[in-house]
C-alpha cells in the first residue's frame, strides 16, 4: 500500500554532469518497495511545479531507497538544490515492480542512458534470488552519460558498453549489442531506456524467442490510475482495455503488449 | 499552555456546523471532489476516509466504455497542467457493476457525473443511475473541452457553449429524474451568466463552475503541440482566480446554488469561492498531487469557522465584502 511520507535527503550526488543520486529515509515506503516500483516526489513546496514527479527506486535498503535522476527541467532543478538533513515528500510505492523468477536461465538488462535508474535493484534483487548476475547492456549517447558501471560490476555483473559516438565500449546502439549476446528461449531481457531503444531491444529479444519486460516511462499527473495522463496504447482490441496506465498497470509491461506500431515517436523527449 | 505561548489562535469552543443542503441534496460539509480528479472513489480510499468529504463526484459516465483521447494526454504548464483524456471512463455498466456498490457500502455521497453525445443519452444514464439508486445526484458535463471538435476552433465546440443547448439538454434531463441535477459549466464563454442562467431555467437544481479553460503548449525544439490533441483543458492553482471571478459573476444573477472549483488546494482556496457566492466546493488536480488535500479543506474549513466564531458555513456564502 502506498504512504505519503516526509523523507530525510541522507546523501545527494552528482555523479556525472547533470545526473544525480539521491538517498532518502523512508522506512513505510522502504520495507515495501520492490525493484521496479517508483515514488512521486514533492519537488516544490509552491505550485511551480504543481505536480509530484515520478521517478523509480534504484536501490532499497531497509530504512531508505536512493533515486538517480538526470537534470531535465524544473522539477529536477528543483530537486537537485535538496541538501542532506531537508525533508521532502515522497508518495510510494507504487506501479508494479520486475516479476523475479529463478526458472529462467538467462537475464539480460539492457539500459538506454537514465532508463539505468532502475536496475541496480532489479540486479540485487535478481542475484538473491535466482542466485546469479544477470548480464548489462550500459548504452548512452557518449561516456559521461554512461551510469553505475561500476555498481554492477562491484555485483558480479558482466557489462557491456555502448556510446552512440564511439567514446566508450561499443560504438553501437544498445539493441545490436543485445542482438551480439544471442539471447535465446529461456532468456528474459529487461529493458529501460528511450521509447524506440526499448522497441529495437524488444524486437530483437522477441525475435530470438527470448522475453522481454520493458519499464516504461511517462509524464504523470497522480502516479497512482486516477488522472488516466499516463497511458500508452496496448495490443488489447477492447476499448475498455486499449490504453493501459504506465503508473498503475505497469510501469513494468511484458513488450509483446505494447502496441509499438501505435506509438507516436515523434512526442518522445 | 496559554495560546500566547503556543502560537495557536485562540479556538471558539462552539462547533459549527458545516453540513449544508446543496439544491436537495444533503451534505454532511460543503466539500467535494472534482470529477475527473478522483476516480470512482476507491483509488483514494487507501489514503482517508473518503466518505467524510461532503461528496464524491465520478469521473465522467458514459453509455459505452471510451478509451479516450491518443496518449501524450497531458503536460505540466506554470501553477497548474493541460489534459486531453478525452473522457476514457468504465462505462456506465462497469460503474453499476463495480464502483457504485464500493461507495454505497462506504457510505459516501454520490455525485454521478455524466457525458453523452445528445440529450437522450444524458437521459438514459440519469434514468439507470437513480433507477439502480447509484447516485444521490447528478451531475451533466456539458463542457468537456476534449471531444468534438474543440480543435477546430469553429464555432462552438460544447453543448454549454451555447445557452439555448444548455436550456434544452437540461430540460431533458431534468424530465428524465427526480434527483438533484447540477449541470456543469465551461468557462470559455463570453459571459458565464447566459448559460448559467439557462440551466436556471431547464430546472437545474444548480451549476457547477468552472471546468477547464482551453489552452495550448508548444514544444518549442520539436515544434509541435506537446498534446497529441493539440488542445486541452487547463486546471490547477493558475486557473483559480478566473473561477472566483465566473462564481462571484453567476452568483449574482442565479437563484440556484453553484459548486465552486478551479484551483483549490486548500482551505482558504475553498473559503474564496464560498465568499465570492458558491455554497459548494470542489477541490480537483490538487488531489493528484496530495490524495487528502479535500479531505484537509474540509478541516481547514472548520478550522476557519470556529477561529471567526461563524456559526454555519452557509453564512460565508456570498459574504464578501464590496
Amino acid at each position: 500500500m502506498p504512504h505519503i511520507v516526509n523523507c530525510e535527503v541522507l546523501t545527494h550526488r552528482e555523479l556525472a554532469p547533470g545526473q544525480f543520486r539521491v538517498a532518502l529515509q523512508g522506512p513505510a515506503i522502504a520495507s515495501e518497495a520492490k525493484a521496479g516500483q517508483f515514488g512521486m516526489i514533492e519537488v516544490a513546496r509552491g505550485y511551480y511545479p504543481f505536480l509530484r514527479r515520478p521517478m523509480c527506486f534504484e536501490r532499497i535498503l531497509a530504512d531508505a531507497f536512493t533515486v538517480l535522476y538526470k537534470l531535465e527541467g524544473e522539477g529536477t532543478r528543483l530537486l537537485s538544490a535538496f541538501l542532506p538533513g531537508q525533508m521532502i515528500s515522497v508518495q510510494g510505492p507504487l506501479g508494479n515492480g520486475f516479476p523475479i523468477e529463478s526458472n529462467l536461465t538467462r537475464h539480460i538488462i539492457v539500459a538506454g542512458g537514465i532508463g539505468v535508474a532502475t536496475f541496480p535493484g532489479l540486479a540485487e534483487a535478481l542475484i538473491k534470488v535466482c542466485d546469479t548476475a544477470p548480464e548489462v547492456v550500459l548504452a548512452a549517447r557518449t561516456k559521461d552519460l554512461l551510469l553505475c558501471e561500476q555498481d554492477f560490476r562491484e555485483m558480479g555483473c558482466k557489462v557491456h558498453l555502448a556510446t552512440d559516438d564511439g567514446s566508450a565500449g561499443e560504438k553501437a546502439y544498445a539493441s545490436q549489442v543485445l542482438e551480439r549476446l544471442s539471447p535465446a528461449p529461456g532468456t528474459r531481457v529487461y529493458a529501460c531506456g528511450p521509447m524506440i531503444m526499448m522497441r529495437e531491444t524488444s524486437r530483437v529479444a522477441l525475435e530470438a524467442g527470448a522475453e522481454c519486460l520493458v519499464s516504461l516511462e511517462a509524464q504523470m499527473a497522480c502516479g497512482d490510475g486516477v488522472c488516466l495522463g499516463c497511458v500508452v496504447e496496448s495490443k488489447h482490441e477492447s476499448e475498455g482495455e486499449r490504453m493501459i496506465r504506465v503508473c498503475c498497470d505497469g510501469p513494468v509491461f511484458d513488450a509483446r503488449m505494447v502496441d509499438w506500431e501505435a506509438h507516436n515517436f515523434a512526442y518522445d523527449p | 499552555m496559554p495560546g500566547w505561548l503556543t502560537g495557536k489562535p485562540t479556538i471558539s469552543p462552539m462547533t459549527p456546523d458545516l453540513s449544508i443542503n446543496l439544491g436537495g441534496l444533503a451534505m454532511k460539509n460543503p466539500v467535494m471532489v472534482a470529477s475527473g480528479t478522483f476516480g470512482y472513489g476507491q483509488e483514494y480510499d487507501r489514503y482517508f476516509d473518503i466518505s467524510k468529504l461532503g461528496a464524491v463526484c465520478t469521473k465522467s459516465l458514459s453509455l459505452n466504455v471510451r478509451a479516450g483521447n491518443k496518449p501524450p494526454r497531458l503536460v505540466e504548464t506554470p501553477a497548474g497542467l493541460l489534459n486531453a483524456i478525452g473522457l476514457q471512463n468504465v462505462g456506465i455498466d462497469a460503474y453499476l457493476r463495480e464502483k457504485a456498490p464500493y461507495l454505497r457500502k462506504k457510505g459516501v455521497t454520490i455525485v454521478a457525473n455524466i457525458y453523452g453525445h445528445a440529450p437522450d443519452e444524458y437521459v438514459e444514464l440519469a434514468r439507470r443511475l437513480e433507477a439502480e439508486g447509484a447516485a444521490d445526484a447528478i451531475e451533466a458535463n456539458l463542457s468537456c473541452p476534449n471531444v468534438h471538435n474543440a480543435k477546430l476552433a469553429t464555432g462552438p465546440s460544447m453543448v454549454s457553449q451555447v445557452p439555448e443547448q444548455v436550456a434544452e439538454y437540461t430540460t431533458s434531463i431534468r424530465s428524465a429524474t427526480k434527483l438533484p441535477l447540477f449541470i456543469k459549466l465551461t468557462p470559455n464563454v463570453v459571459n458565464i451568466c447566459e448559460p448559467a442562467l439557462a440551466a436556471q431555467e431547464g430546472g437545474a437544481n444548480g451549476v457547477a463552475l468552472i471546468n477547464t479553460l482551453l489552452g495550448m503548449a508548444i514544444d518549442t525544439e520539436t515544434r509541435r503541440p506537446k498534446l497529441a490533441n493539440i488542445v486541452g483543458g487547463l486546471s490547477g492553482p493558475a486557473i483559480r482566480p478566473v473561477a472566483v471571478k465566473m462564481v462571484w459573476d453567476a452568483a449574482r444573477v442565479l437563484k440556484i446554488p453553484i459548486i465552486g472549483m478551479g484551483g483549490i488546494c486548500i482551505a482558504a482556496d475553498a473559503i474564496e469561492f464560498l465568499l465570492a457566492g458558491a455554497s459548494s466546493v470542489a477541490v480537483g488536480s490538487m488531489s493528484f498531487r496530495q490524495p487528502d488535500a479535500s479531505l484537509r479543506v474540509v478541516e481547514g474549513v472548520e478550522a476557519y469557522l470556529r477561529q471567526h466564531g461563524i456559526p454555519t458555513v452557509s453564512d460565508l456564502v456570498g459574504a464578501i465584502r464590496v
